[in-house]
Protein backbone atom coordinates (compact mmCIF):
# COMPACT_ATOMS: atom_id res chain seq x y z
CA UNK A 1 0.00 0.00 0.00
CA UNK A 2 0.88 3.74 -0.39
CA UNK A 3 1.03 6.57 1.82
CA UNK A 4 1.29 9.29 0.23
CA UNK A 5 2.74 11.79 3.11
CA UNK A 6 3.17 15.57 2.30
CA UNK A 7 6.42 16.16 4.15
CA UNK A 8 8.16 12.91 3.86
CA UNK A 9 6.93 11.80 0.19
CA UNK A 10 5.48 8.22 -1.04
CA UNK A 11 5.80 5.57 1.79
CA UNK A 12 5.42 1.97 1.01
CA UNK A 13 3.94 -0.13 3.53
CA UNK A 14 1.94 -3.53 3.99
CA UNK A 15 -1.31 -3.69 6.10
CA UNK A 16 0.68 -5.43 8.61
CA UNK A 17 3.06 -2.88 9.49
CA UNK A 18 0.26 -0.38 10.46
CA UNK A 19 -0.22 0.22 14.57
CA UNK A 20 -2.89 0.89 16.11
CA UNK A 21 -3.09 3.35 18.82
CA UNK A 22 -6.78 2.73 20.03
CA UNK A 23 -6.73 6.25 21.68
CA UNK A 24 -4.98 7.90 19.34
CA UNK A 25 -2.64 10.61 20.96
CA UNK A 26 -3.00 13.88 22.93
CA UNK A 27 -3.45 16.09 20.17
CA UNK A 28 -4.33 13.25 18.04
CA UNK A 29 -7.49 11.93 19.38
CA UNK A 30 -9.28 10.74 16.24
CA UNK A 31 -6.30 9.47 14.21
CA UNK A 32 -6.04 5.64 15.29
CA UNK A 33 -3.55 4.25 12.97
CA UNK A 34 -0.13 4.62 11.83
CA UNK A 35 3.24 3.54 10.05
CA UNK A 36 6.64 4.29 11.09
CA UNK A 37 9.55 4.45 9.26
CA UNK A 38 13.05 5.85 9.20
CA UNK A 39 14.19 8.70 8.39
CA UNK A 40 16.12 8.66 5.07
CA UNK A 41 17.85 11.92 6.23
CA UNK A 42 19.18 10.30 9.50
CA UNK A 43 18.24 7.30 10.77
CA UNK A 44 18.99 8.01 14.32
CA UNK A 45 15.17 9.35 14.01
CA UNK A 46 12.32 7.78 13.27
CA UNK A 47 8.68 9.01 12.38
CA UNK A 48 5.46 7.80 13.69
CA UNK A 49 2.80 8.69 10.94
CA UNK A 50 -0.38 8.84 10.89
CA UNK A 51 -2.08 6.62 7.40
CA UNK A 52 -5.38 8.54 8.07
CA UNK A 53 -4.15 12.09 7.58
CA UNK A 54 -1.63 12.95 5.32
CA UNK A 55 0.17 15.81 7.21
CA UNK A 56 0.88 14.60 10.60
CA UNK A 57 4.44 12.91 11.39
CA UNK A 58 5.45 12.67 14.07
CA UNK A 59 9.93 13.03 14.36
CA UNK A 60 11.40 10.39 17.41
CA UNK A 61 13.86 9.08 18.35
CA UNK A 62 15.14 6.65 20.92
CA UNK A 63 15.26 8.05 24.31
CA UNK A 64 18.08 5.81 25.40
CA UNK A 65 20.80 6.20 22.99
CA UNK A 66 20.35 10.00 24.91
CA UNK A 67 20.02 8.97 28.49
CA UNK A 68 21.51 5.85 29.74
CA UNK A 69 19.53 5.56 32.44
CA UNK A 70 16.11 6.95 31.10
CA UNK A 71 13.87 4.57 33.45
CA UNK A 72 9.72 4.53 34.27
CA UNK A 73 7.40 1.41 34.91
CA UNK A 74 4.89 0.88 32.30
CA UNK A 75 1.48 0.43 34.81
CA UNK A 76 -0.44 -2.81 34.38
CA UNK A 77 -3.11 -1.14 32.44
CA UNK A 78 -1.04 0.03 29.92
CA UNK A 79 0.17 -3.48 29.84
CA UNK A 80 -3.11 -4.46 29.42
CA UNK A 81 -4.29 -2.74 27.13
CA UNK A 82 -0.96 -2.96 25.02
CA UNK A 83 -1.85 -6.61 25.26
CA UNK A 84 2.42 -6.89 26.09
CA UNK A 85 3.89 -10.39 27.08
CA UNK A 86 6.86 -10.26 27.22
CA UNK A 87 9.30 -6.82 27.47
CA UNK A 88 10.90 -8.22 24.06
CA UNK A 89 7.97 -6.83 22.16
CA UNK A 90 8.25 -3.50 23.87
CA UNK A 91 9.20 0.19 21.68
CA UNK A 92 9.94 2.69 23.41
CA UNK A 93 9.94 6.34 21.58
CA UNK A 94 10.21 10.33 22.53
CA UNK A 95 9.01 12.51 20.86
CA UNK A 96 11.67 15.10 19.11
CA UNK A 97 10.89 18.98 18.84
CA UNK A 98 13.46 20.14 15.88
CA UNK A 99 15.20 23.35 16.13
CA UNK A 100 17.43 24.90 13.37
CA UNK A 101 19.80 25.74 16.47
CA UNK A 102 21.24 22.20 17.38
CA UNK A 103 21.15 22.75 21.42
CA UNK A 104 17.16 23.86 21.40
CA UNK A 105 16.75 20.29 20.01
CA UNK A 106 14.39 18.57 22.59
CA UNK A 107 12.83 15.44 22.97
CA UNK A 108 9.68 14.62 25.43
CA UNK A 109 11.13 12.25 28.49
CA UNK A 110 7.89 13.14 29.96
CA UNK A 111 5.26 11.48 27.89
CA UNK A 112 7.33 8.35 26.21
CA UNK A 113 5.51 6.29 23.44
CA UNK A 114 5.20 2.86 23.98
CA UNK A 115 4.91 0.11 21.33
CA UNK A 116 3.84 -3.43 21.33
CA UNK A 117 5.70 -4.47 17.98
CA UNK A 118 4.45 -8.00 18.42
CA UNK A 119 0.80 -6.89 18.47
CA UNK A 120 1.33 -3.75 16.72
CA UNK A 121 -0.83 -1.77 19.45
CA UNK A 122 0.58 1.61 20.83
CA UNK A 123 -0.20 3.82 23.34
CA UNK A 124 1.37 7.43 24.34
CA UNK A 125 2.41 7.33 28.17
CA UNK A 126 2.02 10.49 30.39
CA UNK A 127 5.12 10.19 33.44
CA UNK A 128 3.01 12.20 35.97
CA UNK A 129 6.43 12.71 38.33
CA UNK A 130 9.07 15.26 38.48
CA UNK A 131 11.88 13.33 36.96
CA UNK A 132 11.61 13.85 33.52
CA UNK A 133 11.12 17.20 31.72
CA UNK A 134 8.64 17.27 28.31
CA UNK A 135 11.58 19.66 26.65
CA UNK A 136 14.87 17.34 27.59
CA UNK A 137 17.43 18.69 26.07
CA UNK A 138 18.55 15.84 23.16
CA UNK A 139 22.66 17.18 22.83
CA UNK A 140 22.92 18.61 26.29
CA UNK A 141 26.92 19.70 27.15
CA UNK A 142 28.15 18.07 23.89
CA UNK A 143 30.19 20.79 21.98
CA UNK A 144 30.67 19.75 18.73
CA UNK B 1 -21.67 20.18 31.04
CA UNK B 2 -23.15 20.08 34.84
CA UNK B 3 -21.96 23.12 37.27
CA UNK B 4 -22.25 21.87 41.10
CA UNK B 5 -21.48 23.60 43.73
CA UNK B 6 -19.88 21.32 46.57
CA UNK B 7 -18.36 22.18 50.09
CA UNK B 8 -16.14 20.60 51.81
CA UNK B 9 -16.64 17.12 52.78
CA UNK B 10 -19.41 16.37 50.53
CA UNK B 11 -18.87 14.21 47.44
CA UNK B 12 -19.79 13.36 43.80
CA UNK B 13 -20.66 9.86 42.04
CA UNK B 14 -19.35 9.86 38.27
CA UNK B 15 -21.06 6.66 36.40
CA UNK B 16 -20.42 3.34 38.33
CA UNK B 17 -17.27 3.70 39.82
CA UNK B 18 -16.28 7.17 39.99
CA UNK B 19 -16.51 9.01 43.35
CA UNK B 20 -15.24 12.49 43.79
CA UNK B 21 -15.00 14.44 47.54
CA UNK B 22 -14.07 17.46 48.12
CA UNK B 23 -11.31 17.43 51.42
CA UNK B 24 -10.27 20.71 51.83
CA UNK B 25 -11.06 24.41 50.36
CA UNK B 26 -8.15 26.96 51.72
CA UNK B 27 -6.34 30.11 50.17
CA UNK B 28 -8.03 29.63 46.72
CA UNK B 29 -7.35 26.47 45.96
CA UNK B 30 -9.43 23.02 46.77
CA UNK B 31 -7.55 19.58 47.85
CA UNK B 32 -10.03 16.85 46.17
CA UNK B 33 -10.21 12.91 46.47
CA UNK B 34 -10.92 10.90 43.50
CA UNK B 35 -11.70 7.34 43.89
CA UNK B 36 -11.76 5.70 40.22
CA UNK B 37 -10.60 2.44 38.97
CA UNK B 38 -6.89 1.26 38.11
CA UNK B 39 -7.88 2.04 34.20
CA UNK B 40 -9.46 5.55 34.26
CA UNK B 41 -6.65 8.16 33.80
CA UNK B 42 -6.54 11.26 35.69
CA UNK B 43 -4.34 14.44 34.93
CA UNK B 44 -4.03 17.45 35.64
CA UNK B 45 -5.52 19.27 32.42
CA UNK B 46 -2.34 21.66 31.81
CA UNK B 47 0.11 18.79 31.84
CA UNK B 48 -2.15 17.07 29.11
CA UNK B 49 -2.09 20.21 27.37
CA UNK B 50 1.75 20.34 26.94
CA UNK B 51 2.24 16.98 26.02
CA UNK B 52 -0.90 17.56 23.28
CA UNK B 53 1.20 21.36 22.32
CA UNK B 54 4.40 19.02 22.42
CA UNK B 55 3.18 16.40 20.15
CA UNK B 56 2.28 19.39 17.58
CA UNK B 57 5.46 20.52 17.67
CA UNK B 58 7.04 17.20 16.88
CA UNK B 59 5.53 17.42 13.64
CA UNK B 60 7.86 20.35 12.10
CA UNK B 61 9.91 18.43 9.81
CA UNK B 62 13.14 20.21 9.29
CA UNK B 63 15.27 17.94 7.29
CA UNK B 64 18.43 20.41 7.00
CA UNK B 65 18.40 20.73 10.61
CA UNK B 66 18.46 16.77 10.73
CA UNK B 67 21.29 16.51 8.22
CA UNK B 68 23.83 18.66 10.50
CA UNK B 69 23.21 15.99 13.32
CA UNK B 70 24.60 13.80 10.96
CA UNK B 71 27.96 15.06 12.02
Amino acid sequence: MELVTKYHGVIEYRNEDVIVFKKGLPGFKELKNYIIFPLESNDAFSILHSVEDIEVGLVLVSPFTISGDYEFKIPDTYIKELEIANSEDVLVLTTVTLNSNVENITTNLKAPIIINIKEKLGEQLILDNDKYKIKESLFKGKNN
Amino acid sequence: MLVIGRKKGESLLIGEDIEITIIKIENGSVKISISAPKEVRILRKELYKEITDENQRAMVFDSATLEKLKK
